[in-house]
């Protein structure tokens, strides 16, 4: 039989607890999230002989004081019943530190094993362990490893298992916070002792008992606990008037005073303390004057390695999906079930291949962050930031999630996870999705071209630059209104540079790539599905039709068949090949493709005339196919929708072609191009297609396509991003405001730029 | 030399490279258990790393450990400068 063991991995952040749940777990890792805040939580399973243990991740703390999510998440954990063991893991480079949540973890009497981590720089630094010692202070056996280079993980698990097997004989620590308090505290434990709580008969009423005269949330909110408030204030009062101790910090003062007495009598120096070379990085990297524009150098680079490593493979997997487009299409002949087959290859694999392109982008950004935010560095860009930011009410760490903001809105929600306040880190959501997102880039790439052909770049300048004032005032309104009030205390770490390891920025990067990869295959291919239907039914049968096309088209046919002569004349046009000549004399006309081959300078009369009739007739079949496709669309539920919308868009200028494209890309944004290509009955387009960019040119003014940019830009990206709001926020209010929040701000701002336009006659006529 | 005890010194006024103790936190400091959960007790030593550009963050070692906290904040920190070297 194999017996399983629940064990906690605790420790302060940037300890290389993660080093170690990596060494030890390898990939048998679960990852998900604490439920009701946005704390990561982390398992995983590994056996040593017959025994099987279950290692639970704890957030990184360092202390059990319950001022932060991650602290009262940790509270919650380690008084839960049954935990066999604790692996505290210390960053031997500062004991005095790391050891102050040993200190906590002790009163709770659960066995623990002490794992002092980088231990090699401890030795660099000149500092010596006397282990025994220390083990006899904390009652616990003490192991020493190097975890990001594997170090010492043997002698842990080794440890280990000979720690679980005999979990009863464990020590206990020598922990006093001095006479005066321990009174108080075992007044305190003595009443909750007589409560008798069931539930928490596994941990000692000292823990508790000093947890309450510290006044912890987490231990005074436990309903069990409330008839012991009276003696806990008794107590807090006397210790106070007797001798002027304030109880809240006065046990952290005896903490690291006992710390410091024990550090001095087990850790020896034997060095002068040396500036560190982090120290002398430090001094470049977060300069009051370089800080700022190494840091702008440094994101730079980061987008530029992202963007330069991921373009090949984007062509490769645009190469495969067109090939996957082919092969299935070779393979299911179109007589077999045809709804379903134009379904897959062009619903499915068009709109599920166009999310899957970004892919090698996410992989590579999230790689270029983890090495940012293993390094130590993100924690100084936040330094740096922060001025600036605090300006428009967010802070220092806001700002990469919004550069990343210009890439994808839903890895840069991801993102905002390393701002600790809740406040800031919600602000930062809701303004995210404000940021210009790539995927609208297809959609400005399609009409500044057409419509504003000599400012090119600086109306997508001003587009950005909206983008990025309309994100920045939003956060300032919110934080005088909506999250109004003073913030948490802000106090943020900056570790010592460290060198990533390869395993844990794979990791990293897999993590958030995962995330991205479950989108594509859950809201984008319903969302293909979907329109893919919306676009094709009802279907309009043959006698609704408003004209009888095909009895048109082929009267055209009739009127445009060449005969002998012309034949004869055709087969002789210079510049086509053989094969061309062959078809022109099965067809007996004469094709746009050729048409385009022909060599118009050598060209006799008769050939001249013969061309110019066949581009018109050319010309005149298209737009009478066109017209019946236009008449199609518009019998489906697609055009259904946006006919009966249209008159609540009209105000904004748009027709009910514009509102179909802008309700598809509620899907994804880029959508909207190719959504307006099939109801211009343009077939497959993208942004480069100058055909849809001519009839475009042609129906609308450029004010028009300034406020369609104008709603692309401020309405929700997509339904990922609202998605994605509702999870990382925990809450469909917060979602659901966002979208009605950000849908009328874009209707509202395109209204009033299309009405004045229209008004002071701006952008009415075709500037060229 | 100079005479400078009479008025208190806050760890916001402090120039960057310099050393102090820590003698007294306000009471009105908000989320002092926080602080002093990292170390910023009375009787700690602590040194004045940076001052962020543009900004209220300053950056203090403190117990071989750089923590970066807000100047509003450190005006509730009363220290005493040691004597410069």
């Amino acid at each position: 039989m194999k017996q399983t063991f629940r064990v906690l991995l605790a420790g302060n952040p940037n300890c290389g607890k993660t080093s170690i749940f990596n060494a030890l777990t390898g990939t048998r890792q679960h990852v998900g999230n604490y439920p009701g805040v946005t704390v990561e939580s982390k398992s995983g399973r590994f056996s040593i002989g017959e025994r099987e243990i279950e290692l639970i991740d704890l957030p990184g703390v360092y202390s059990l004081s319950s001022s932060s999510p991650e602290e009262e998440i940790v509270f919650k954990e380690v008084t839960a019943p049954r935990i066999d063991l604790i692996i505290n893991v210390i960053d031997s480079t500062i004991p005095q530190r790391s050891l102050y949540l040993t200190t906590q973890l002790a009163e709770l009497h659960i066995p623990m094993l002490l794992t002092f981590n980088m231990s090699d720089d401890a030795r660099k630094k000149g500092m010596k362990y006397n282990i025994p010692k220390l083990e006899k202070y904390f009652g616990s056996p003490i192991v020493q490893t190097v975890a990001s280079q594997y170090g010492g993980i043997q002698t842990l698990l080794n440890r280990l298992n000979e720690t679980l097997s005999s979990l009863e004989d464990h020590g206990v620590p020598m922990l006093s916070y001095g006479a005066d308090i321990d009174d108080a505290i075992n007044a305190v434990a003595e009443k909750i002792d007589s409560l008798n709580v069931e539930k928490f008969r596994h941990v000692p009423s000292r823990f508790f008992a000093i947890k309450l005269l510290e006044h912890d949330t987490a231990a005074m909110r436990i309903e069990e606990f409330k008839s012991a408030a009276p003696v806990v204030e008794e107590q807090i009062k006397h210790l106070w008037d007797k001798h002027a101790i304030n109880a809240d910090t006065f046990m952290a003062d005896r903490r690291y005073a006992m710390l410091a007495g024990a550090c001095r009598d087990t850790i020896s120096m034997t060095q002068e303390r040396r500036r560190e070379i982090s120290d002398k990085i430090d001094l470049v990297l977060t300069n009051r004057f370089l800080g700022l524009p190494i840091f702008l150098l440094i994101m730079y680079a980061a987008f530029w390695f992202t963007f330069t490593c991921s373009e090949p493979l984007m062509e490769w997997i645009e190469i495969l999906f067109g090939c996957l487009k082919e092969g299935i299409g070779a393979v299911w002949s179109p007589d077999k079930l045809p709804f379903f087959r134009s379904m897959v290859i062009d619903g499915i694999i068009s709109g599920v291949g166009g999310v899957i392109v970004f892919l090698p982008n996410i992989l590579f950004l999230f790689f270029a962050i983890a090495i940012l935010e293993d390094s130590g560095y993100m924690s100084r860009a936040a330094f740096i930031m922060d001025g600036i930011m605090r300006t428009f009410g967010l802070q220092g760490r806001s700002f990469v999630p919004l550069v990343l903001g210009f890439g994808c809105t839903v890895p840069a929600i991801m993102a905002t996870r390393t701002i600790e306040s809740d406040r800031d880190r919600a602000v930062t959501i809701m303004v995210l999705p404000l940021m210009s997102c790539s995927a609208r880039l297809p959609i400005y790439a399609l009409l500044i071209p057409a419509f504003f052909p000599k400012y090119q770049a600086p109306v997508m300048f001003l587009i950005y630059i909206v983008g990025i004032l309309a994100a920045l005032t939003a956060a300032r309104v919110m934080k005088s209104t909506l999250f109004k009030g003073d913030g948490e205390v802000y106090l943020m770490e900056l570790p010592p540079y460290r060198m990533p390891t390869l395993k844990s920025l794979c990791l990293h990067m897999w993590d958030r790539s995962k995330m991205y990869l479950h989108k594509a295959g859950t809201v984008i291919l319903a969302a293909s599905i979907l329109l893919y239907i919306c676009n094709t039914f009802p279907e309009k049968k043959p006698e609704q039709f408003r004209k009888d096309y095909a009895a048109e088209i082929a009267n055209l046919q009739k009127a445009n068949t060449l005969d002998a002569e012309k034949l004869a004349a055709a087969v002789r046009l210079p510049g086509l090949t053989t094969e061309q000549i062959t078809q022109i004399i099965e067809t007996k006309k004469l094709s746009a493709d050729q048409l385009k081959e022909i060599d118009r300078n050598k060209l006799s009369a008769l050939q001249q005339k013969l061309v110019q009739s066949a581009e018109k007739y050319n010309i005149a079949v298209a737009e009478l196919e066109n017209a019946r496709k236009a008449e199609l669309m518009e019998w489906t539920i697609s055009g259904r929708v946006g006919r009966f919308l249209e008159p609540f868009m009209r105000p904004i200028g748009f027709d009910w072609y514009v509102t179909t494209a802008t309700i598809a890309a509620l899907a994804a944004k880029e959508v909207f191009v190719s959504q307006l290509g099939i109801l211009y009955s343009q077939g497959e387009t993208d942004e480069n297609s100058q055909n849809l960019r001519n009839i475009l040119i042609k129906t609308y003014t450029p004010l028009q396509a300034f406020c369609m940019m104008l709603f692309c830009l401020l309405s929700i990206p997509c339904l990922a991003t609202l998605a994605i709001i509702r999870r990382e926020l925990n809450s469909w209010k917060m979602a659901i405001i966002e979208g009605v929040a950000m849908f009328s701000v874009a209707y509202i701002a395109a209204f009033i730029v299309y009405q004045a336009g229209t008004l002071l006659n701006i952008g009415t006529k075709l500037l060229s | 030399m100079k005479e400078t005890a009479v008025k208190e010194m806050t760890l916001a006024d402090l120039p960057v490279g310099s050393t102090a103790t820590i003698v007294k936190i306000l009471p009105e400091m908000r989320g002092r258990k926080k602080f002093a959960d990292v170390g910023l007790v009375v009787g700690s030593e602590l040194l004045i790393e940076a001052h962020a550009p543009l900004g209220g963050l300053i950056r203090v070692k403190i117990l071989e450990t750089s923590m970066a906290l807000h100047k509003d904040d450190a005006a509730n920190i009363i220290i005493e400068k040691a004597p410069e070297k």
